[in-house]
């Protein structure tokens, strides 16, 4: 079963991050009378729409009757598929519920007439009737609006969706990566379904999910949007366009300044103008320092002229050729060695205790001189239980 | 299990066997029979004994009980002000176990405190002095703030000479049985620059390499600890291969942990043995000098570095 039907909220306390949605949901149906305005949820993608109706109806054993785009063609269409059933009572259940699904789909020529059905279907129905649109401000849809109460979801916080995958693997036992959890997470732009997607997608025939396993599945493909912002800071020469090409991109200037830093080289052939853009690089670095130090995020802007603007003009003409951009080297290489790291870090802390001075020096004053005494079998048992240090050359 | 770390078996225990900082142990010999410390504060460069002498204080005041009465913090590991309000304030306010009516807070590689933790440090030291003393360490005085200073005994120790280092040699030879020509010793001097610690790996070390040390395995000892990873990345932009130098670069900052501090010293170094004109070598630390300087003033090492290194493309332009 796909994830995100194993795990569709069964009940509305399930429902990440959209309380104000909810408590304006249970509002309207609390108050609903026949003859009442239909609730039009609208919001983007994957942040809960269908899914707080599906945990409504569930949690109140409510009957449930779905339509969506694929359902209909036509007025007749629509009205052969409700037919009778806006009227009875259900059989089994108390009452019941409509949901119509995307419906800015039924606009166009060829659903002609399914806007004025929905209409007709609101006015006559014994039951509340939930429409969904992600644009619900379309003109063609301005008719059925009136007879509509809107309500808005939002994007779900990267920080939710981030620990509602965290949930998942733990579930489903697959080990991850915190640097690849939280690149599912932003990557998703608050659509948690898209969001459970990719962790599916990856996670298929593995147990464990490392950060260049985000490389290799074709991920490069769906960052279509990084790979054009990077090229349009390269291949111009216009100090404005290079530095408004990173308005574009949703991605935050600090990752956008380490694809440009792993791609100086891929764009640029000359020393001189490979010098000069790094040289703007190291500008752009201390003023990011200056930022962080004095929480002065008003220099956040000379940062970003300095890694767009300041680097593209390092060369003098734009290299019109094909360049392929990669992924930056460092990221891979850090996520990569997170875990020797980790342990090192553990093994130094115990050492900074018998050695007497700070891991830093241990690291640079002692270690060197241990790993030629690691010869000596007793020397190389006597770290491992006294530190569990393990040390290769 | 007994310690096999020689710089750490070798590390005296008693005052008196501190190596030539004698104008040191007095004082603090005179403040143990007294059970009277002031805050102290010791200056001098790495190896000369400044830890040494602060455990051995510690030793000989509390006697074996030291751990109970001493906490001892390295400042470059734990430096936020979270740990002085924390854990040193904890310490530092409660009353000491024994006969001696205070406690010793110890704070190694001190100049590596933020400005912030110093302040905050200066009012702890100030409000538990009844039942608190504070000894610092540390490689600069100039880094300590002045209150804090002002506060402190202040104790510079001196570089030790050849002399010193032969005693220290000595100490460990006899103690280890080892074979050693003269020859090898006055390498061991040479390479250690006056640092005690650097004297007792490069001892252990070349032990374990060969049965008798010679001048030859003091020599293959040092440039195995002290690999060319540098001198190959430079080499390798000058050649131009700047993708090259770059992933050699990247290896040593991310995957061996190194700071980007003692790796541009490493390469200001190395400048003065690369195969480039006299005016070249001087043109590259200059640069080196400026990168230097924005390594401290920013906030990656990585791109400081790098940016460094794309300067070194540039001579082998010419």
């Amino acid at each position: 079963m796909p994830f995100v039907q194993k795990y569709v909220p069964k009940s509305i306390k399930e429902i990440l991050s959209q309380e104000d949605a909810i408590n304006a949901f249970l509002k309207w149906i609390s108050k609903w009378k026949p003859g009442g305005k239909a609730l039009l949820f609208h919001g983007p993608p994957g942040v809960g729409k269908t899914a707080l109706i599906h945990a409504w109806t569930n949690e109140k054993n409510l009957e449930f009757i779905e339509l969506n785009a694929s359902d209909w063609r036509s007025a007749s269409q629509i009205q052969e598929v409700l037919g009778q059933s806006m009227k009875q009572m259900p059989l089994f259940k108390k009452s019941k519920i409509f949901l119509v699904d995307e419906i800015d789909g039924i606009a166009g020529r060829e659903d002609l007439g399914g806007v004025g059905a929905i209409i007709k279907i609101i006015k006559e129905t014994r039951f509340p009737v939930v429409l969904i649109a992600n644009k619900p401000y379309d003109p063609r849809l301005r008719s059925l609006r009136q007879y509509c109460q809107l309500l808005e979801f939002n994007k779900i916080p990267v920080f939710d969706i981030e620990k509602k995958l965290n949930e998942i693997c733990t579930k489903e036992k697959i080990k991850i990566d915190k640097e690849v959890l939280r690149m599912l997470a932003k990557r998703s732009r608050g659509d948690l379904r898209s969001a459970m997607h990719d962790l599916e997608t990856l996670s298929q025939g593995k147990k464990e999910i490392k950060l260049e396993n985000l490389e290799v599945l074709g991920f490069r493909e769906r960052e279509g949007n990084i790979f054009e912002t990077i090229r349009n800071i390269f291949k111009t020469n216009n100090a404005l366009a290079a530095r408004l090409a990173i308005n574009n991109s949703d991605k935050d200037p600090d990752e956008i300044f380490w694809w440009i830093e792993n791609n100086i080289a891929n764009e640029f052939e000359d020393p001189e103008e490979i010098a000069k853009a790094f040289d703007a690089l190291s500008m752009a670095d201390i003023f990011k320092k200056r930022i962080s130090s004095n929480q002065n995020y008003s220099l956040k802007a000379y940062m970003i002229d300095l890694m767009t603007a300041g680097v593209t003009t390092s060369k003098k003409n734009v290299y019109r050729k094909f360049t392929r951009y990669q992924y930056p080297s460092n990221i891979i290489l850090l996520g990569r060695t997170k875990e020797a790291r980790g342990e090192l870090k553990e093994s130094l802390a115990m050492m900074t205790q018998v050695l007497h001075c700070s891991s830093k020096k241990i690291k640079s004053e002692f270690l060197p001189y241990f790993k030629i005494i690691s010869k000596n079998r007793n020397f190389k048992k006597y770290l491992q239980q006294e530190f569990s240090m393990e040390l290769s050359r | 299990m007994d310690n096999l770390i020689w710089a750490e078996k070798y590390r005296p225990l008693k005052l008196n066997e501190v190596i030539n900082q004698s104008h040191v142990t007095e004082r603090i010999k005179a403040f143990v029979k007294e059970k009277n410390v002031p805050h102290l504060f010791f200056a001098g460069s790495a190896g000369t004994g400044k830890t040494t002498m602060a455990l051995a204080l510690a030793h000989e005041l509390y006697g074996k009980n030291w751990h109970q009465n001493v906490l001892s913090l390295n400042a470059s590991d734990e430096r936020g002000i979270d740990i002085i309000r924390g854990k040193v304030k904890d310490f530092a306010r409660t009353k000491p176990l024994g006969d001696v009516n205070f406690r010793i807070v110890l704070l190694d590689e001190a100049d590596a405190l933020t400005q912030e933790a110093q302040q905050a440090l200066r009012r702890t030291m100030e409000s538990f002095t009844s039942v608190s003393r504070f000894i610092l360490i540390g490689n600069f005085s100039s880094k300590i703030i002045e209150p804090i200073q002002s506060r402190c005994v202040v104790f510079r120790f001196k570089t030790l000479n050849e002399t010193d280092i032969k005693k220290f040699i000595a100490r460990i030879v006899d103690g280890e049985k080892l074979k050693i020509t003269d020859e090898a010793i006055d390498a061991i001097i040479y390479l250690s620059e006056g640092d005690l610690r650097k004297v007792a790996n490069l001892l252990q070390a070349s032990a374990v390499l060969s049965e008798k040390i010679s001048e030859d395995v003091v020599y293959d000892v040092a440039s195995q600890a002290k690999p060319d990873d540098v001198k190959n990345m430079l080499e390798a932009a000058l050649k131009g291969k700047f993708e090259e130098a770059r992933k050699m670069l990247q290896n040593m900052l991310l995957r061996q942990g190194l700071a980007g501090s003692d790796v541009i010293r490493e390469i200001h170094r190395q400048i003065y043995s690369l195969d480039l004109s006299e005016e070249e070598k001087v043109q590259l630390i200059e640069k080196t000098g400026e990168y230097e300087f924005r390594l401290s003033e920013g906030s990656s090492d990585l791109i400081q570095l790098e940016a460094l290194l794309a300067q070194f493309l540039l001579v082998k332009k010419k």
